[in-house]
């Protein structure tokens, strides 16, 4: 008997998604306990099992952290539209008026 | 890093809300709380089956009887989901049920009592789930990410058990004068076992699940918060409480019950698995659990590809 961790897609539009796992001897009677457990309701309509032993993952999760400060990937360093664009506003004004 | 530097970076990370996984380092009477407290959380879904699964020739309507079927099997399903959690702590899915059915684990008290015509099916939809979603919904939060995340699809469908328990409710309560004494009949008889349901008073020193925030919040804040939302909607029904009776406190808007007027004597016997129903359901429990064997077995083998 294996651990397979289930993955479940709400719909076409969705990717999949991690939702839980089961105990299975294969992966027929994974997807079999992974339909009984996980989708009883139309809560998607696709699904994939896959044993834990094949997920790789980082041992360390402060690894995931980003090591230096990019607040630029970020939208709040772009904030104060409102201020910046009355600005460029006055700006433009008084180029047009000299 | 020694012991006591592990210990201390791990409570720093709970105390400051972040979530525990699996593979994290914890310290072994957090795990081994959580992996009982998970397995007795299984054990309930799985024994909580039986009591309705009596009720079941009781069923007035075809249509009745097959949504009281499926509310059994979300159930079991939901055992399914938790011991597999639970697994992932250490211990075999076949030592928890062993451990259930020899008596040497617990589950919660509600399931140790008898069922006697199907206004005990409006009472365990409607009550008996509604308390447990109060408690389940407080758990969402839990320190154990792994718990968490299976109780989001619990909640969702008990929160469907809840309309299933609440219809049942309604329907008696506005039919016969027979029908509304079945209600009130079993709510007579379930009220004590509702009020054990939450515990007693939490010990928010000693209790370590506390601490750890495996649970959120308090026995008592659970029970009130029970109290609050279900009994002015048993009152507009027109039923009326057994001791310990509730009433309504003009100056905190809560709605109460004396404490001293719990007897507590019933629950101590069911913490002792001797409950009214205790042997009759765990021996079912056993006699399914050999009479199936040979189904886990054939599970357990690898399917052969057809030649």
């Amino acid at each position: 008997m294996e651990v397979y961790e289930v993955f479940r897609r709400a719909g076409h539009k969705e990717p999949f998604e991690h939702c839980g796992a089961v105990i299975a001897p294969d992966s027929d009677m994974a997807l079999l306990m992974a339909k009984e457990c996980f989708l009883r309701r139309r809560e998607g309509n696709h699904i994939w099992v896959a044993r834990r032993s094949d997920i790789h993952s980082f041992e360390d999760e402060s690894l995931l952290e980003i090591a230096a400060d990019k607040s630029y990937r970020f939208a709040e360093a772009y904030r104060g539209v409102v201020d910046k664009r009355e600005k460029a506003r006055r700006r433009a004004q008084e180029i047009a008026s000299s | 890093m020694t012991y006591e530097e592990k210990l201390a970076r791990f409570t720093d990370k709970v105390n400051g809300g972040d979530k525990v996984e699996t593979t994290d380092w914890m310290p072994d009477d957090y795990r081994n709380g959580v992996l009982k407290f998970i397995e007795m959380h299984a054990n309930s879904e799985i024994m909580g089956a039986l009591p309705e699964r009596e009720c079941l020739p009781a069923a007035p309507s075809l249509k009745r009887k097959m949504s009281l079927c499926a509310k059994i099997q979300d159930e079991v399903g939901h055992a399914q989901l938790l011991y597999r959690v639970a697994e992932d702590l250490g211990k075999s899915r076949d030592a928890m049920y062993y451990d259930l059915v020899t008596g040497k684990s617990k589950f919660h008290n509600v399931f140790h009592y008898p069922v006697k015509h199907w206004g005990d099916v409006a009472i365990i939809g409607w009550l008996i789930d509604g308390a447990a979603l109060v408690t389940q919904a407080a758990l969402l939060d839990s320190s154990y990410a792994p718990y968490t995340r299976v109780l989001k699809r619990i909640c969702a469908e008990e929160q469907l058990h809840l309309r299933h328990g609440e219809d049942i409710t309604l329907e008696l309560a506005s039919g016969t004068d027979a029908q509304r004494e079945m209600f009130q009949e079993a709510l007579g008889r379930w009220w004590l076992a509702i009020i054990h349901f939450f515990g007693p008073r939490s010990n928010v020193d000693k209790d370590l699940l506390l601490r750890w925030k495996v649970k959120t919040r308090t026995n008592e804040d659970l029970r009130q918060e029970f109290l609050d939302r279900y009994v002015p909607k048993v009152l507009e029904l027109g039923f009326q409480f057994p001791t310990p009776v509730p009433f309504h406190d003009e100056a905190t808007g809560h709605w109460l019950i004396n404490e001293d007027d719990i007897d507590w004597g019933p629950l101590d016997a069911i913490k002792k698995n001797q409950g009214p129903e205790t042997a009759r359901r765990l021996s079912t429990r056993l006699e399914m659990y050999e009479g199936h064997r040979w189904v886990r077995e054939a599970m357990a083998e690898p399917s052969i590809a057809a030649a």
